[in-house]
C-alpha cells in the first residue's frame, strides 16, 4: 500500500497541475500549473525506476546487494528538470512581455487572436 | 508507359494532361489571332468598358474586397459559421481544454 | 571506416553546430552570418539527401551514440538495451530530405526577409536549434531522445514564433502555442515513463519487440496519439496553428511546416513500428481517419472566411494535414488484413506520404509567396492588397504553381497524391472520398480568392512603388517550385524511389526491430 503512495502524489500533481491550467484566470498560476504538470511527470519518471528493495547504482558505495537501480530514469529526470526549466523561463519571460503589451494577465483578455 | 502512374483503380498519366494543355493553349492563341488588330488606338475605342462610367483612376475604388467573396456562399452557411467561429475563441485555456478533451474521449474510446 | 557510418550523427551535429557557432559567425557581420546561415542549411541538405540515398541501398541504418553496441552486458551475461541509438529507414530518411529541403528554402528567403530585425545572431542559432529537433526527431530510435528532440524543436520555435517581440500578436501566438505544446509534451514524458516502467526500456524497437498491449500501453498509447495529433495540428486540437503560422517569420514559417511533419512522422512511427499489429482494435486507426476527415473539412472551412493571407494558409495546413491523417489512417486501418493492404491499404499509404512530401513543399512556397507579398507591399490584409501581379510577375508564377499544386489542378503533383487517396478511400467508405472532394474544390475557391484579390484586379495607388522582392528570397521560393515541378513531371519516379520505400519500411515492424535487435533478447 504504501509503495502506491508516490503514484497517488504523481496523480495529485497532475490533476492540480491540469486544473490550474483549464481554469486559473491569471498567466502566472497558469505557468504554475504547467511547472506543477512537469513535476508530477519527473516524480513518475523517479518512482517508476525504483525497484523494489534496490540499491543505489554507484557500484563501489553499494557493497553487496541483490538487486540495483538503473540510473536511466535518473538520468531521464536530470535531462527533463533541465528542459522544464528552460520551458519556465522562457514562459516567463513571454509573460512579462504579454504583460507590458496588454496591461493584463487575465488570459480572457490576451486574445486578439481569434475566428 | 514509364510517365504513368497505376492507382489500383484507374491510372494517371502527366504527359497526356500536358499534351491536352498544349493543344488548349493552342487553340486559345489561334482564337485570339483572330481578333480584330485594326481599331484605332487612343480613342475610344481602346477604353475599358466600365458600365458607361468612367473608370477612376485609382484601382481600390473598384476592386472587390476579399471579406465579400464568397458571400452567398457563407451566408447560406451562417449557422455553421457562427458555431465554428464561436469555437476558435482565442483563449489558451480552450486550446488544452480541446487537447485534454480529446485525450479523455480517446481513452474511454481505446480502454473499453 | 567509412565514414558514411557516421552520416544519422552528422545530420544532427551540424544544424547543432550551426547553431551554437552562430554567434561566433554573427561577429564576422552580416555577410558571414548570411554565408554561415545558408552554407550549413546546404550542407545539411546535401547530408540528408546522401544520408537517404545510402539507406536506399544498405538498407536500416543503427547508429549507436557513445559507443560500438546499443545494450550493456552485464557481468552475469545479461544484456539490457540502454544507450541511445539513432535508427534510419527509408521513411525517417525520406522525412529528413523532406525537412532539410524545406530548412534550406526558408534560410534563402530569410537573408533579407530577416533584416528588419535585430538580434539576427539569435535568430540564426534558434533557426538552426529548430532544424536539428526536427531532424533528430525524425532519425532518433529512442522514444526519450525523441521527447528531448521534440523539446528542443518546441522550444525553438516559441522563440521563433515570438521573434517579432514589438508586436503583441506574436508574443500572444507564442505563449498560446507554447502553453499547450508544454502539456502535450508532459503527456509524450509520461508515457516514455510508462513504457520504462513496464519493460525497463524506452529503446523503440526493445519496446515494439516486448510489447503487451496492457492497461498502461493503452494510456500511453492515449497520450502519445492525443499530443503528437496536436503538435501536427488536427481538429479539434489545431487552434494553435493559425495563431503560430500566421505569427511567425514567413521563412520560419515554411520551416515550422516541417517541424508539423515530424510529430506527424512520430504519429505515425508510434502507430506502425512501435505499437503495430498489437494494436488490436480498429479504435486508433477510426480515430485518426475521423480527426483526418474532420481536420480537412473545418480547416477549409475557416479558411475560406478568413482575411488575412497568411491565417488563411494556416487554416489551409490544417486541412492539408487532414489529407495524410486519412490515407495513413485508412492503411493503419488495414494493417492486420493483408488482403485490404493489398488491395486498397498500401495505396492509401503511398497517397498519404506522397502527400505529406507535396504538401511540405507546397505549403511552405505558399508561406514564403505570402512572405514575399508582406515585403514588398506591407500588408497581410487581402482587402487591402491588389493588382500586384504587375510588378510582381516572378511571386505571382511560384503563388500560380503553388496555388495550382494544393487545389489539386491536374497536372500538379498534388493531385496524383489526392488521387491515390480517393480512390483507395473510396474502398473502405465512400463518403470519406466525398469529404475530401469536397475540401479540395473549396481549397480551389478559398485559392481563387488569393489569387483574385492579391494579384489580379487594377492598380491600386498605394501600391505604386511596390518592387519584385530581392534575388536571393527568389531563390528560397524557387528551390520549392523546382521540386514541385520536378515530382510533377516525375510522378512514377518519385512514386517508385521515394514514396515506396518509405511506406514499406512503415509498414514493416519486424523489420524495424529486428535492424536492431537482431534475434536476440
Amino acid at each position: 500500500m504504501t509503495g502506491n503512495m508516490p503514484f497517488l502524489v504523481v496523480g495529485i500533481l497532475f490533476f492540480l497541475g491540469l486544473y490550474s491550467i483549464l481554469f486559473e484566470r491569471n498567466l502566472i498560476k497558469i505557468a504554475i500549473g504547467i511547472t506543477l504538470l512537469e513535476a508530477s511527470a519527473n516524480l513518475l519518471l523517479i518512482v517508476l525506476g525504483y525497484r523494489n528493495g534496490g540499491s543505489i547504482p554507484v557500484f563501489t558505495l553499494a557493497g553487496e546487494v541483490e538487486t540495483m537501480v538503473l540510473p536511466t530514469p535518473q538520468a531521464l529526470t536530470l535531462t527533463a528538470i533541465v528542459i522544464g526549466l528552460a520551458t519556465s523561463a522562457l514562459l516567463l519571460s513571454l509573460i512579462m512581455m504579454l504583460y507590458k503589451h496588454y496591461g493584463t494577465l487575465d488570459v480572457r483578455e490576451i486574445r486578439r487572436l481569434r475566428g | 508507359m514509364w510517365s504513368t502512374v497505376y492507382t489500383g483503380f484507374g491510372y494517371w498519366d502527366v504527359y497526356t494532361w500536358l499534351i491536352f494543355f498544349a493543344i488548349a493553349a493552342a487553340l486559345v492563341l489561334w482564337l485570339r489571332s483572330l481578333g480584330r488588330k485594326d481599331y484605332k488606338k487612343g480613342t475610344d475605342q481602346d477604353e475599358i468598358f466600365y458600365g458607361s462610367n468612367v473608370v477612376p483612376d485609382d484601382g481600390s475604388e473598384i476592386q472587390v474586397p476579399a471579406s465579400s467573396a464568397y458571400w452567398g456562399f457563407t451566408e447560406a452557411l451562417k449557422g455553421y459559421y457562427e458555431i465554428l467561429v464561436e469555437l476558435h475563441s482565442g483563449d489558451a485555456r480552450e486550446y488544452v481544454g480541446y487537447m485534454v478533451l480529446t485525450a479523455s474521449v480517446l481513452a474511454v474510446l481505446v480502454l473499453l | 571506416m567509412n565514414w558514411s557510418v557516421h552520416l544519422p550523427a552528422l545530420v544532427i551535429a551540424v544544424p547543432l553546430l550551426g547553431a551554437f557557432a552562430a554567434p561566433v559567425a554573427g561577429l564576422g557581420g552580416k555577410p558571414l552570418r548570411n554565408l554561415w546561415l545558408v552554407t550549413v542549411s546546404a550542407l545539411t541538405a546535401i547530408l540528408s539527401i546522401i544520408l537517404w540515398r545510402y539507406v536506399q541501398v544498405e538498407g536500416i541504418m543503427v547508429y549507436v551514440l557513445g559507443g560500438e553496441s546499443w545494450a550493456l552486458t552485464l557481468p552475469s551475461g545479461l544484456s539490457w538495451p540502454i544507450r541511445i541509438i539513432l535508427e534510419v529507414d527509408a521513411f525517417s530518411a525520406f522525412m529528413a530530405v523532406v525537412g532539410s529541403i524545406a530548412a534550406l528554402a526558408g534560410a534563402f528567403f530569410s537573408l533579407r526577409f530577416m533584416e528588419r530585425f535585430s538580434g539576427l545572431d539569435k535568430f540564426v542559432s534558434l533557426y538552426f536549434l529548430l532544424t536539428a529537433g526536427m531532424l533528430g526527431m525524425e532519425l532518433t530510435g529512442d522514444l526519450f531522445n525523441f521527447f528531448v528532440f521534440l523539446e528542443i524543436a518546441s522550444v525553438a520555435s516559441f522563440g521563433l514564433v515570438a521573434y517579432w517581440r514589438d508586436r503583441p500578436e506574436a508574443i500572444e501566438a507564442g505563449f498560446k502555442y507554447m502553453v499547450v505544446s508544454t502539456v502535450a509534451a508532459m503527456l509524450i514524458l509520461i508515457a516514455v515513463g510508462f513504457f520504462y516502467g513496464r519493460y525497463n526500456a524506452v529503446n523503440m524497437a526493445a519496446v515494439a519487440r516486448m510489447m503487451r498491449f496492457g492497461y498502461a500501453e493503452k494510456i500511453a498509447l492515449v497520450f502519445l496519439v492525443a499530443s503528437l495529433a496536436m503538435k501536427c495540428g488536427t481538429v479539434p486540437m489545431h487552434m494553435w496553428t493559425p495563431d503560430a503560422y500566421t505569427e511567425a517569420p514567413a521563412g520560419v514559417t515554411c520551416l515550422l511546416v516541417a517541424v508539423s511533419q515530424a510529430s506527424l512522422y512520430g504519429l505515425f512511427r508510434v502507430c506502425f513500428s512501435l505499437y503495430g499489429t498489437s494494436l488490436g482494435s480498429s479504435v486508433v486507426p477510426w480515430t485518426i481517419i475521423v480527426m483526418g476527415v474532420l481536420s480537412m473539412f473545418i480547416g477549409v472551412t475557416m479558411a475560406v472566411i478568413q482575411k488575412e493571407i497568411k491565417r488563411l494558409m494556416a487554416y489551409h495546413s490544417v486541412s492539408q494535414i487532414g489529407y495524410i491523417l486519412l490515407g495513413l489512417g485508412v492503411g493503419l486501418l488495414a494493417l492486420n488484413d493483408p488482403q485490404a493492404m493489398a488491395e486498397y491499404g498500401f495505396t492509401a499509404m503511398k497517397g498519404g506520404i506522397f502527400h505529406l512530401i507535396n504538401y511540405t513543399m507546397y505549403k511552405g512556397l505558399l508561406f514564403l509567396t505570402a512572405g514575399a507579398l508582406y515585403y514588398a507591399a506591407g500588408t497581410r490584409n487581402l482587402n487591402e492588397l491588389g493588382g500586384l501581379a504587375r510588378v510582381m510577375p516572378h511571386t505571382t508564377f511560384m503563388f500560380v504553381i503553388a496555388a495550382a499544386a494544393i487545389a489539386g489542378l491536374p497536372p500538379f503533383n498534388g493531385f496524383v497524391s489526392k488521387l491515390l487517396i480517393y480512390e483507395s478511400t473510396f474502398a473502405v467508405y465512400p463518403i470519406l472520398a466525398v469529404a475530401a472532394l469536397v475540401t479540395s474544390v473549396l481549397t480551389l475557391a478559398s485559392f481563387v480568392k488569393v489569387f483574385q484579390t492579391a494579384f489580379l484586379g487594377p492598380e491600386k495607388s498605394v501600391f505604386q512603388h511596390v518592387k519584385e522582392v530581392p534575388a536571393t528570397m527568389l531563390v528560397g521560393m524557387s528551390i520549392l517550385t523546382i521540386v514541385i515541378i520536378g515530382l510533377t513531371l516525375f510522378p512514377t519516379w518519385s512514386l517508385a524511389h521515394l514514396v515506396e520505400p518509405a511506406a514499406k519500411a512503415l509498414v514493416d515492424q519486424a523489420g524495424y526491430i529486428t535492424a536492431v535487435m537482431g534475434g536476440g533478447l
